[in-house]
């Protein structure tokens, strides 16, 4: 079955058995092996991605109900120059990254939060977090490098806003 | 998982032609949440699944004649999100809010959650509470039927084959009543309904109860309002020990259902504290 939709902000079109789930079309099918197969069953948040902006665990969607949608991996998250983000950038500065497995649904769980609001509580981004498991961190470096680049996002707003 | 195929259906016409077409068997799927998960567990007894989760016009959330009107599409997100849904039954926002995580009530739908018929499902005893009426339509026609009497046990209802919940509708709760659901899970985020409570109610303006409508979750095989609990508190003056006993007379009513079991001595005491405090709640503003 032929899939049209538009991984990190480029079309693609892929053919696929309709069962399959989006987990499996972008890693077997698409090379995309940001996202990662954890529990399989909607528990660990390590395969998240961003459906149409939207944060979904991609073992649970299946793959032909993106069609015409828009999906976002941790591939497609980057600065301008390619390299790594604000956000991402932080996860770095706050030890945030031990393991590693857990991270590209902790950065896109973020990144969900922080479209919603620039200033969030600690108590909103432990929340943001509550469908990503990590066993290295702790989590709270995580909630730190979140918190960290909420305020910086916020006030470059201020300022752009003078 | 073995061969399966897809449709997506782009109208609730459309949908129930696909779902009554004989010459395959098919099953709706809306968010997935759960019937991916059973896919990868058992071979599925169907052959096609036909995706209900872009119909326009199972998406809605609207009151039409005092009637709420939410389509069987909408998510636990999109509950969260709905203003009039926050003013008008709180307490069935804050089951959504309790369910899963975020990928989940991002995704996960009011009609895959009664239509999946789990026990500990959240949005149950609300809907319950609010004596909700489910809309079924296939090839064959119409029928509703109130969601306490669709769900006839843990995850078995009377959705026939080729049947699909379009929508719910329920009525405005009046305008003196005010609503309070608890959940217990075994951690904060993400866990499932160990017991839950969904209760309603309000006073006269002699302050006696006179509308009380009390559903427990996960407490009994079907999820049901309590009558007796209600009758009992109906006319009578809000304090606590009333509440207390209340608590009692609930727990009570559901051993006499479920008799004793491995988990009774544990749900006895959490049913009788969960009753007493959302009774509180509401009647005497206590927070819990």
């Amino acid at each position: 079955m032929k899939i049209n939709f538009i991984l990190n902000h480029q079309p693609v079109s892929v053919d696929v058995p309709p069962d399959t789930t989006l987990l499996k079309m972008l890693r077997n099918y698409l090379g995309i092996t940001g996202p990662k197969e954890g529990c399989s069953v909607g528990e660990c948040g390590a395969c998240s991605v961003l459906l149409d902006g939207l944060l979904v665990d991609s073992c649970l969607v299946l793959a032909p109900q993106v069609e015409g949608r828009e999906v976002v991996t941790i591939e497609g998250i980057r600065s301008s120059d390619g390299g790594p983000n604000d956000l991402q950038k932080n996860f770095i500065k706050y030890g945030a990254v031990q393991c590693g497995i857990c991270i590209p649904g902790m950065v896109l769980a973020g990144e969900a939060l922080l479209a919603k609001t620039l200033h969030p509580s600690r108590e909103e981004i432990r929340n943001a977090l509550t469908g990503n498991l990590c066993r290295c961190t702790g989590y709270q470096q995580i909630v730190d490098a979140i918190e960290a680049t909420a305020l910086e996002r916020s006030l470059i707003t201020e300022q752009q806003k003078g | 998982m073995t061969k399966l195929d897809y449709i997506r259906a782009n109208s609730v016409h459309d949908a129930i032609q696909l779902l009554g077409d004989s010459s395959w068997k098919s099953r709706p799927l809306a968010g997935g949440t759960d019937l991916l998960v059973q896919m990868r567990l058992e071979t599925p007894a169907y052959n096609r699944l036909v995706d209900v989760s872009r119909v326009s016009e199972m998406k809605i959330i609207d009151i039409k004649d005092g009637m709420v009107y939410l389509g069987a599409a909408v998510t636990f997100s999109e509950v969260i999100e709905s203003d009039l849904l926050n003013r008008i039954v709180p307490f069935f926002v804050e089951a959504c809010r309790s369910v899963g995580s975020p990928q989940i009530r991002n995704t996960g739908t009011i009609g895959g959650n009664v239509a999946n018929a789990a026990a500990c499902a959240d949005s149950l005893p609300s809907l319950v509470c609010l004596d909700a009426v489910a809309h079924l339509k296939s090839l064959k026609g119409e029928r509703q039927m109130l969601v306490s009497e669709l769900v006839i046990g843990p995850h078995q209802t009377c959705i026939e084959e080729g049947e699909l919940i379009t929508h719910f509708t329920f009525r405005i709760p009046p305008p003196n009543s005010k609503s309070h659901f608890i959940k217990i899970g075994r951690r904060n985020a993400q866990s499932i309904s160990r017991l839950s409570i969904a209760v309603m109610g309000g006073v006269d303006q002699q302050g006696l109860i006179n509308y009380i409508r009390l559903c427990p979750g996960a407490a009994t095989p079907k999820t049901v309002r309590f009558y007796e609990v209600e009758n009992y508190l109906l006319g009578k003056k809000p304090e606590e020990t009333l509440f207390v006993e209340a608590g009692e007379r609930t727990a009570q009513a559901m051993i006499a259902i479920t008799g004793l079991r491995w988990s009774t001595r544990y749900k006895d005491v959490a049913l009788r504290a969960i009753t007493e405090r959302a009774l509180c709640a509401i009647f005497l503003n206590e927070n819990s």
